[in-house]
């Protein structure tokens, strides 16, 4: 059973998104994607200042058998890279929630949060 | 074992040398110093005995289609015949220099020249290269070939249908020829799914890349409505050949509509695997496609009685390779077409269709079946129920190990509703009833073996060289070369006593 | 058939365990449309005995080339192999198996792999190595393809002294994707750095010099280097014979970024052009992005060392359409018999002989000056692939090594319009020629 946290926001891709205030998002990927993707050995760089809109590629993280694109939940600007998930990609695996964080994202439109799915809702998404 | 380097000892020598060193010519006085190497470059020191015995050991920690079953789904692991080795190894043929005056190579030619004239008849096209070095290879070659065509016709297709069970050198080489990938869809009984596929197609579009039987084993019935669909946009259809060893003497793709096929001749035609090459992936085409092909052909001059090498001329796509084509692996399969004739390439076929079907009908009830009908010459069975005793396909397939078979394929297809639980098995015909009685009472015992004791599958294999490997650990401290593993020497962390040899 | 074991009575067997009463009833969701109903319309089933009769004739049309000598190299090079490589290579667990999918039943063959990288490391000094795709041209093609993923850039310079095969399959990879290719041409039988100074731009993401080049002469690959890093653009050096890294300074040494080598010199025979082999080598900072399979060491459960395949995230089944390369099956046995070639040839062997190529073609050109009947065409430095210009009939010289089973050198002018290049042959020499033999021919040629 793969682990879900209560106050953060899902994708259909399986990645978090927390909101940190003062429309600062903070992004990972869920523990039911590091599961599926097996020991993860590679995360591309992420630039600070990059502008992203919604469901553009933020990184790609690359495991033993599988390569898999993390898209950003939200439009806005990584303003803060999480350098030691870069450096030590296996803390994806063992910490998805917590020091497995990829970038904050200062949000430009904090409305399409409301898009995304409760912590219940990717329950029952990721069930079937 | 110990790696070749490790038992390298100052002062031993593998080589023999002329007592004529020409030693009255002077390096110094033929080469600036600045081009050559300042002393030598270290490769290693070990005597010819030395030599034999490292790769005699080596070879005995790989398994070969000759040690038993390789019932490996889409890549056709038969017997590789002696006689097609021999042959293939004679001085006249292992010698003869490429750009040899062609007065000098007949009989190469002849034999590039005859076995095109076979593998038309077999597939029912009109034209083959030899050029292309591996089904890929071929893939990049026959794609390369349709966009020539179409800048020829001056029409502007960008992207390519490509089936969401295709192997995955099929995007792969239609991004290489610049094409944007479309995925069909397959339905829910295997195959391409034909609304998909009419909405998908256009006249932006390339055409379609096909398997049939597909790459779970089944043929696609839809076939002529396909190629409708593709041919009524003006598409073109390509034949993946991977799965032939289902069709000779039943069928032939050209005769199914496909303009361009590409076939593996280490695969269907019993040339060698030799543990990922050299194999070849010969393209054939029908007559509006020949001149786009590489250059150059072979063909018979009946005026002066002799074969030549003939240019394509200048639409012809160019060269994908230097010189003319895996000329062994043609001499062998010759040497198969000609030992099995029109009756056992025939029963080749039928053999291995059966064989399929009847490990696919003992195992059924064991490993659900991907899709409940007759397959062709591979069947696709999952190992799913055995989740719920937390046994992945995977640990299945290890622990076949422990019981002498080489695995069948695990990590292909891809696509849902399969995910990674998929089990396909290709027993080709080389490999008799006794043989698969024993893997499908091994596989049985395994099935069981998921269910009450689990944990002998979760730590295999256990009888292998070498247990479950490490792989993440592997790209993590990237040792590449035996330099690397110097340099890292603090790091590494193996357990220096299991390496005797 | 002996290669079909299952006889009619155990298939029969099998179809009633499958539950139909014909063969038919298992292809019955094929059109019968689209079925053969003949047979295939190709000769009869040989016997063993008949096959190997029909085949020996047909290669009895080709020259005995046992005898036959080539004095043409051109990217194909007739070198001794030992026996003892011979040997090795036919044990089945090395030929008969699959791609090493399965490390646990595949270290022979990963092993090999790992041994073979590490050697071409050391013969190149470079540090990354993946062992073979096909052969040197679509090696070429897939190193240009790598640099261009690597700058974002869409020009490449390419010397015209560069393989013509080669060149001919660049131009075939890259059609698709609009790439400015600029050839560069050559003086006095090197490739012109004044050319290469004038034409390189932001633009360009790589520089591509054969050396030993074309015509046989070494490129001076440090001015290449230098010119090539002062903008940023990667250089690849292409060496079609290997033999040459016995002796002459490593490409490494001299700033190459990625090196491609022709490796049918290591152990391969010419077999009319293939199959061969060739390495793609460069730095580690690159390797993600480079084509094909590559073996790494790791350690098993048991913390065994091992080895398997590794970065495959970049490979076809993977990433698909984002692969590095579409390359699968590529030409593991040639690894294989070549990694047993260095390692019997070792340090000294292959320096020695690397030595002896270049003092026997040295000294064959010499004798053939001498013979008043040639001249030099340039004077660069080569290894043992040279040029001359015949003073005499083209065909006279073709005939009369034929008639004394020498493969003549390649006539150059059908490659480069250049009148200056009509009547110039391209020889190769290697260790299988010994000096009487050297002698003689150019007594031969002296008529």
């Amino acid at each position: 059973m793969s682990k879900i946290i209560e106050n953060l926001y899902y994708s259909k891709n399986d990645e978090w998104l927390k909101d940190e205030g003062d429309n600062i998002g903070l992004i990972g990927i869920t523990d039911y994607a590091q599961d599926q993707l097996g020991d993860i050995v590679y995360v591309e760089e992420i630039k600070n200042g990059t502008k992203l809109n919604k469901g553009d590629v933020l990184t790609t993280v690359e495991s033993v058998k599988a390569v898999s694109d993390v898209y950003s939940p939200i439009s806005g600007e990584v303003v803060e890279v999480n350098q030691k998930v870069i450096d030590e990609p296996s803390i994806l695996n063992q910490d998805p929630y917590g020091e497995g964080w990829f970038a904050k994202i200062k949000m430009t439109n904090p409305d399409e949060i409301k898009e995304l799915m409760t912590s219940s809702e990717y329950n029952d998404f990721r069930k079937e | 074992m110990k790696l070749i380097f490790e038992k390298s000892i100052p002062g031993r020598a593998g080589f023999s040398l002329p007592a004529d060193m020409f030693d009255d010519i002077n390096v110094e006085e033929i080469l600036p110093e600045e081009y050559i190497e300042k002393g030598k470059k270290y490769l290693s020191e070990v005597s010819e005995v030395d030599v034999v015995r490292h790769f005699t050991r080596l070879s005995k920690y790989n398994y070969g289609v000759d040690d038993g079953l390789y019932p490996l789904g889409s890549c056709t692991m038969k017997y590789n015949p002696r006689i097609n080795e021999k042959i293939a190894a004679s001085n006249n043929f292992t010698k003869a220099h490429p750009l040899a005056p062609i007065e000098l190579v007949q009989g190469s030619l002849e034999v590039m020249f005859e076995l095109n004239k076979l593998l038309c008849e077999i597939t029912g096209m009109n034209q083959f290269t030899m050029a292309p070095a591996s089904g890929a290879h071929g893939e990049l070659t026959g794609i390369l070939v349709m966009r020539k065509y179409f800048l020829d016709q001056g029409q502007k297709r960008y992207k390519m249908l490509i089936p969401d069970s295709a192997h995955g050198t099929n995007p792969a080489s239609a991004a290489m020829g610049g094409f944007e990938v479309v995925e069909i869809k397959s339905n829910e009984n295997g195959t391409v799914d034909i609304d998909a596929l009419s909405k998908a197609m256009d006249e932006q579009t390339i055409g379609l890349m096909l398997t049939n039987p597909n790459t779970v084993g089944l043929y696609d019935e839809g076939i002529e409505q396909i190629e409708k669909i593709i041919h009524g946009k003006g598409g073109l259809l390509y034949y993946d050949g991977a799965n032939l060893n289902a069709s000779l003497g039943i069928l032939r793709p050209g005769d199914t509509g496909f303009d361009i096929v590409h076939l593996n001749l280490h695969k269907t035609f019993s040339t060698p695997h030799g543990g990922g090459g050299p194999g070849s992936g010969v393209i054939g085409v029908k007559s509006n496609l020949i001149p786009y092909l590489p250059t150059p052909l072979v063909d018979f001059d009946q005026e002066n009685n002799v074969y030549v090498f003939k240019d394509v001329g200048a639409k012809s796509i160019g060269m994908i390779r230097s010189f003319w084509g895996n000329f062994s692996v043609l001499v062998k399969t010759l040497c198969w077409i000609l030992s099995l004739g029109p009756e056992y390439l025939y029963q080749a076929s039928r053999s291995s269709i059966i064989n399929a079907n009847y490990v696919l009908t003992k195992l059924k009830d064991y490993y659900k079946p991907a899709y409940d009908r007759f397959c062709g010459h591979e069947c696709t069975l999952t190992g799913r129920e055995y989740k719920k005793y937390g046994i992945k396909t995977l640990q299945i397939a290890k622990r076949l190990m422990d019981y002498g078979y080489h695995p069948p394929t695990i990590y292909f297809p891809h696509f849902e509703p399969y995910a990674d639980e998929t089990i396909m098995i290709e027993p080709p015909e080389s490999e008799g009833k006794e043989i698969l009685d024993n893997f499908i009472d091994v596989m049985i015992k395994i099935s069981q073996e998921s269910k009450e004791t689990p944990e002998i599958l979760k730590s295999a294999p256990h009888v292998t060289p070498v247990s479950q490997t490490d792989d993440a650990l592997a790209v993590k401290q990237a040792i590449l070369t035996y330099d690397d593993e110097l340099q890292n020497k603090d790091k590494l962390n193996y357990s220096k006593e299991n390496i005797n040899f | 058939m002996r290669y079909i074991p299952s006889t009619k009575e155990q298939q029969e067997e099998m179809l009633k365990d499958i539950g139909v009463s014909s063969f038919e009833q298992l292809i019955d969701n094929i059109p019968d449309s689209v079925k053969l109903k003949r047979k295939l319309n190709i000769p009869s089933a040989l016997s063993e005995f008949e096959l190997e009769d029909k085949i020996s004739r047909i290669s009895q049309k080709n020259a005995n080339f046992q005898k036959f000598k080539p004095l043409v190299g051109a990217g194909a090079y007739r070198h001794f192999i030992p026996e003892a490589q011979k040997a090795l290579l036919q044990r089945q667990e090395f030929w008969t198996c699959y791609t090493p999918y399965q490390p646990e039943l595949s270290q022979g063959t990963l092993q090999s792999m790992f041994e073979y990288q590490s050697y071409i490391a050391r013969l190149t000094k470079m540090e990354v190595v993946v062992p073979s795709i096909f052969d040197g041209a679509s090696a070429t093609a897939e190193a240009i393809l790598m640099s261009l993923r690597l700058t974002h850039k869409n020009k490449i310079i390419v010397s015209t002294l560069t393989h013509p095969h080669y060149l001919e399959t660049i131009k075939t990879y890259l059609a698709p994707h609009n790439i400015n290719i600029v050839e560069i041409s050559f003086e006095n039988g090197l490739t012109s750095l004044k050319k290469l100074k004038q034409t390189i731009d932001e633009d360009t993401a790589c520089i591509l010099v054969q050396s030993p080049n074309f015509l046989g002469g070494i490129e001076n690959i440090n001015e290449f280097s230098d010119i090539a890093h002062q903008k940023d653009i990667l250089l690849i050096q292409v060496i079609t014979e290997s033999m040459s890294l016995g002796l002459l300074k490593s490409p490494g040494d001299m700033g190459a970024d990625i090196v491609v080598g022709n490796t049918q010199s290591y152990g391969l025979e010419l077999d009319f052009g293939g199959p061969h082999n060739a390495f793609l080598a460069t730095r580690k900072k690159y390797i993600r992005q480079i084509p094909g399979r590559i073996a790494g060491e790791t350690i098993d459960k048991d913390g065994k060392r091992c080895f398997v395949m590794t970065f495959r995230a970049r490979e076809q089944d993977i990433r698909r359409e984002k692969a590095t390369s579409n390359i699968c099956t590529n030409h593991n046995l040639n690894v294989i018999a070549s990694n047993i070639y260095l390692s019997l040839m070792g340090t000294e062997g292959l320096y020695q002989y690397s030595l002896l190529n270049a003092k026997k073609a040295h000294y064959f050109e010499k004798k053939l000056l001498e013979t008043g009947k040639f001249e030099q065409t340039y004077k660069y430095p080569y290894f043992n692939e040279f040029l001359l210009t015949y003073k005499g009939n083209i065909n006279n010289l073709n005939n009369i090594l034929i008639d004394n089973n020498y493969i003549p050198p390649l006539s150059i002018h059908k490659f480069y319009s250049d009148s200056f290049l009509e009547n110039t042959f391209l020889f190769a020499i290697t260790e299988i020629f010994n000096r009487d033999e050297l002698d003689s021919i150019c007594r031969l040629l002296s008529r």
